[in-house]
């Protein structure tokens, strides 16, 4: 365990006096070395500010925080040995390319031909040599952005954080940005902490993916694990798109539970903490790829579904439908639709889903 | 995971923290604690003093409401009571008056497209730039007893009893003058942030123009033109040289205050009444800086919005546009007769264009303008730093206190001069023990804390240190030495202590250690010889020709002095600081040995005689001025502050940068160029303040706005003005200079762009 949160919470009173607000709640979570790490989360989840916990601009209020073996709370940013990329990139309006890259470096002390050495070597890794001598206001955003993690890469800091670094660039630089932020940061092998609201991103950079929501860890895992297997509906929800289907739980299975869903019986994998006794609700999340939709009554013995098209869309690639079963709106896609996959809308269709896809959860609150 | 789960932390657990943020960074916190040791002294201080002072008999000490019973008292009631309706009056009238006119010249200029925008901007730089009573002068010139209108012109007589331009109608009409820019500049703010799509989807729903006025415009800029009035108001109430010269037999309280310090000799009196000055204003304050924050109704981003509305109707416009100019032509001639009125022999008698008073005013007059520039000069870099510091640990760092500090700092410039001017006088006439004491308490104990983990310890230093400086005092008569002798044992000691930290310094350190030691022991060599430099210089000065080449160089003489021989307790305190730096830079034994060892050295210059006793001396001018100005500059560095993302400096934090090294190379840099803008006006501020160093002024200290003063009340118009003249002259060469200054070296790129990385 290189870098650990732990029990780390933090408090702020609130505006209005009453009591306090929960930015960050009881957190717990283990970083390897090298290790590339994403707190993603929608706006106020709170984990911008668990970031600057571990970069030491807020202090927590219980809980500590433990780098390569030593408790880093007391210690102010300049000394836990760690970068950050700033959303605004931060870059120091009155210091050229150079001089901003060397700043740090300045500040260590080292020699100048050192600091020309270092500061070329990164320069050539983040593609921004001949550059040296510009003012940060004659670069384009994508520039200033290389700049911002060429000053925090030359520093060979033991963790790299980067705050939503990509979201004020368009979105084509943002997808280029993240695989070139992705290779330097597995060539170099620094553990680094990433903090974005953009799944798509979580997805592509991660080694592992810490979902927050309220101040509190919904789940940490690799991007399959949080795809396949979300340990609740928020998670299933905000990564991806989802259905989620009211189910009975009626017993425990070989394939983790058997449940009546839509007046059928079938059993699906799920978690365990779906249901507690038997005949309780739970949720049976069935994401929009897993669905599939026929004109005619398919000849396999999986349980099969009579619906009706509410609303087709055809986006080239993939065709979206909305069908209704059993009163049930449910959301399909099928990529890659031939032109007799296009249903008309009030079309009676069959409905199956891919068993194994299927995944069972907690009923909601 | 791990074991035990950390205990719930408290609000005073995390209230020590933020302090030990700031303690962690030691220029920081000296920077803190020097700025409240300021703050507390030359602001706090005084005020506390002043109420303090009007329930005592100074000569006895003992308590009295006499003059708070005078209120209802049957023989002195109905004057006293004359005297706050006259002041309320006044007050209201020109708050009134002020705003109106401000108003008028704000719309002129937003929605009428005024034509002549550059004399508007003059026109409000005017005020900031002459001395307060300016009007005043100018109004007597044209509209007194001798008036260039009223006598030469319409051959008005004035017998007593008759209408002229003396008391409160006069005053108010010259209040009203002078304080519109003021109301202009921030309603004319609020106009421009007026969201033009606003009134537009009003016109879109049928509304008349002027149902939109009355039901959108006026109520968005409520809150500024309740701000403008009551800011009025105080300035109003808190004006002293206008009253003086113009008031004629209406007094009001600032007057009367005056008159109890300066012609009655009686501070109770002067307190008392300060004090009941002091409930309005204080009041009219607070409300003024509720209603300025209370912008949430326009534009969020309260930047001037792009679509500009204008008013059509001829009819509306030209109303504006006229009355706009009339007031604007009328401000121009009377300042402008300030000017003629110096280049006349005699006002009203003998109108010939005369070079003469420039004369007289440039010798007799020349100690005042020195001394003037002088102390506004050096008061401009100390208000302009302190102000930074403050807008810094403002807008940067959360601490306990830092509402109070906000709040007293800018309470320095928002109360009356004279309240200030008679804090100073009772606060620091004999040596204010209590005061001393615990500014040397903080640094010291401070010093104490770095010097030594151990609690015990660091206390034990600050006792011993305080009694033994204490008694090091005694130790020159007991060795029968003079001063002088003194002070060079003391540079030995100081020089001690430079070869003892140079010795057990660690190497990167010991060069500063040493210099910081060898300085002080500089500052007492100088201290003894400059006496050496200075009386030859004065003796030479004296034999010279003429009159104003001698009166020149004695003066130079007495620069040097204010340099070289400052209040020992200054020095003291100035001495404790640098020890901060120097112990912080130490380790072990040493530390705290050597950390002793300075403390009580300078214990020894805090407490030496009646320390603090600044009446009589240069310096508490300095501070005088420094504490007007001080709300000024904290402002322009809290708004510069705010350009700046905070992600930019928080950047330089996490790239191995404190705060001191993130404050020079990130944040000085970017906001330098707003904080020199923001020292001329300081300067501009000091040389024009009147009431709050009429009390403090001395023979060798002489202040040009009091002499002018004194001019007009002897009847000198003409030297008056050409004062005046000369006061407007420097303030604007100092305004000329930083301009080309700034130009220079900062070139076209004179903003460093601060929307670069953020």
């Amino acid at each position: 365990m290189f870098l650990e949160l732990d029990h780390i919470s933090k408090h702020f009173p609130a505006r209005d006096g009453s009591g306090e607000v929960r930015a960050v709640d009881d957190v717990q979570i283990s970083i390897q070395r090298g290790q590339f790490v994403t707190l993603l989360g929608p706006s106020g989840c709170g984990k911008t500010t668990t970031l600057r916990l571990i970069a030491g601009f807020e202090f927590p209020t219980h809980g500590r925080i433990v780098l390569d073996g030593q408790e880093i709370n007391e210690l102010p940013p300049n000394r836990r040995d760690m970068a950050m990329v700033f959303q605004s990139y931060a870059i120091f309006p009155h210091l050229n390319v150079y001089e901003n890259i060397a700043y740090g470096l300045k500040i260590k002390k080292l020699s100048s031909q050192e600091i020309r050495r270092k500061v070329g070597a990164v320069m050539e890794l983040t593609e921004l040599t001949g550059l040296e001598n510009r003012a940060p206001n004659q670069l384009s955003g994508g520039q200033q952005q290389r700049v911002a993690l060429a000053r925090a890469l030359v520093m060979e800091p033991k963790v790299l954080l980067f705050d939503e670094p990509l979201s004020n660039l368009d979105a084509k630089l943002r997808v280029q940005m993240r695989t070139e932020i992705r290779r330097i940061q597995q060539e170099l092998g620094i553990t680094s902490v990433y903090v974005t609201h953009d799944q798509d991103e979580a997805m592509v950079l991660s080694d592992q993916i810490v979902v927050m929501h309220r101040g509190r860890v919904q789940q940490i895992g690799s991007a399959l694990e949080i795809y396949r297997r979300p340990h609740n509906r928020f998670v299933a929800d905000f990564i991806g798109r989802a259905n989620f289907l009211p189910a009975q739980v009626l017993e425990h299975s070989a394939a983790g539970w058997r449940i009546r869903i839509l007046d059928q019986t079938l059993e699906a994998a799920g978690e365990a903490a779906a249901a507690t006794t038997a005949n309780s609700q739970a949720l049976l999340m069935v994401r929009p790829e897993s669905i599939r939709i026929t004109a005619t009554r398919p000849d396999n013995a999986a349980p099969t579904w009579q619906g009706v098209i509410a609303r087709t869309s055809y986006l080239g690639s993939l065709a979206e439908y909305d069908v209704v079963v059993n009163g049930q709106r449910i959301l399909a896609v099928r990529h890659d639709p031939a032109e007799s996959d296009l249903y008309a809308p009030n079309q009676p269709v069959y409905v199956q889903f891919l068993r194994e896809n299927a995944y069972l959860l907690p009923p909601e609150g | 995971m791990t074991a035990a789960i950390p205990k719930q932390r408290s609000t005073l657990w995390r209230r020590w923290q933020e302090v030990r943020i700031i303690g962690q960074d030691p220029v920081l916190a000296v920077g803190l604690m020097a700025v409240s040791a300021f703050v507390f002294l030359f602001v706090a201080l005084p005020l506390l003093r002043v109420i303090y002072q009007g329930f005592f008999d100074p000569a006895t000490g003992q308590f009295s409401l006499k003059y708070f019973q005078q209120f209802v008292d049957p023989y002195y009631s109905p004057h006293l009571w004359q005297v706050l309706a006259n002041t309320m009056l006044m007050g209201l009238g020109a708050a009134t008056g002020g705003t109106i006119l401000g108003f008028i010249f704000a719309y002129a200029m937003v929605r009428c497209n005024f034509p002549f925008g550059r004399l508007v901007h003059v026109v409000t730089l005017l005020p900031t730039i002459s001395p307060p009573f300016a009007i005043a002068i100018a109004a007597i010139l044209l509209f007194g007893r001798n008036g260039l209108i009223t006598k030469q012109m319409l051959g008005m007589r004035f017998g007593p009893g008759s209408n002229d331009i003396y008391g409160l109608d006069g005053l108010i009409f010259v209040q009203v003058i002078t304080f519109f820019p003021v109301a202009y500049l921030i309603i004319r703010a609020m106009l421009e942030r007026i969201d033009a799509s606003m009134e537009e989807a009003a016109l879109s729903l049928r509304a008349s123009k002027f149902h939109i006025f009355r039901t959108i415009t006026l109520p968005l800029l409520a809150p500024g033109i309740a701000a403008s009035f009551l800011l009025l108001f105080v300035e109003s109430l808190a004006d002293l040289g206008n009253p003086l010269l113009l008031g004629g037999n209406a007094s009001v309280l600032s007057t009367e205050i005056y008159l109890a310090v300066n012609g009655q000799f009686d501070q109770q009196k002067g307190a008392a009444l300060s004090l009941v000055l002091l409930i309005p204003t204080l009041t009219l304050f607070l409300l003024q800086r509720y209603y300025l924050s209370k912008r949430s109704y326009i534009a969020v981003t309260g930047k001037p919005t792009t679509g500009r509305i204008f008013v059509k109707e001829p009819v509306t416009r030209w109303t504006f546009i006229i009355l706009t100019l009339l007031t604007l032509v009328m401000v121009l001639m009377l300042y402008f007769t300030i000017l003629w009125g110096s280049l006349t022999r005699l006002w009203g008698i003998n109108n010939e264009f005369y070079l003469g008073n420039y004369a007289v005013a440039l010798t007799r007059g020349l100690n005042a303008i020195l001394s003037t520039t002088f102390l506004s000069a050096v008061a401009t870099p100390i208000a302009g730093v302190i102000g930074v510091v403050i807008a810094f640990l403002v807008v940067r760092r959360t601490f306990a206190g830092k509402q109070a500090l906000d709040f007293i700092s800018n309470l320095g410039g928002a109360v009356p001069g004279t309240i200030l001017g008679i804090g100073y006088i009772v606060a620091f006439i004999g040596a204010p023990w209590y005061a001393v004491l615990l500014v040397y308490a903080l640094l010291a104990g401070y010093l104490a804390a770095r010097a030594t983990a151990n609690g015990w310890l660091s206390l034990l230093l600050v006792i011993a240190a305080t009694v033994g400086g204490y008694y090091l005092n005694w130790l020159p008569l007991v060795l029968g030495l003079d001063e002088v002798s003194w002070r060079y044992l003391l540079m030995v000691g100081f020089l001690l202590l430079a070869i003892a930290g140079g010795a057990f310094a660690p190497a990167r350190h010991r060069r500063i250690v040493v210099w910081l030691f060898v300085a002080m022991a500089l500052a007492l060599l100088v201290y003894n010889l400059s006496p050496l430099i200075t009386e030859p210089l004065a003796r030479w000065g004296r034999t010279l020709p003429g009159v104003e080449l001698p009166k020149l160089v004695v003066k130079l003489s007495t620069f040097i002095t204010f340099f070289t021989q400052p209040t020992l307790a200054i020095l003291g305190y100035t001495f404790l600081t640098m020890a901060i730096f120097a112990v912080e830079r130490l380790q072990g034994a040493a530390r705290f040995l050597i950390g002793l060892a300075a403390a009580t050295l300078c214990a020894s210059f805090v407490f030496y005689g009646a320390s603090l006793t600044l009446v009589g001396t240069p310096y508490i001018i300095v501070a005088a001025y420094a504490v007007r100005s001080l709300p000024a500059s904290v402002r322009a560095g809290v708004a510069s502050l705010q350009q700046i993302d905070p992600s930019i400096e928080e950047a330089s934090n996490i790239l191995g940068g404190d705060a001191q090294y993130t404050f020079r190379n990130v944040t000085l840099p970017l906001i330098l160029p707003a904080f020199f803008a923001g020292l001329v006006f300081a300067f501009a501020r000091h040389m024009t303040s009147l009431s709050a160093v009429i009390f403090l002024t001395t023979a060798q200290w002489p202040i040009l706005t009091v002499w002018i003063l004194s001019e007009v009340e002897q009847g000198g118009m003409s030297v008056a003005a050409a004062y005046s003249v000369i006061l407007v002259v420097i303030v604007l060469a100092a305004i000329g200079l930083m301009s080309l200054w700034l130009k220079r070296a900062y070139g076209a790129s004179q903003d460093v762009d601060m929307t670069v990385g953020g």
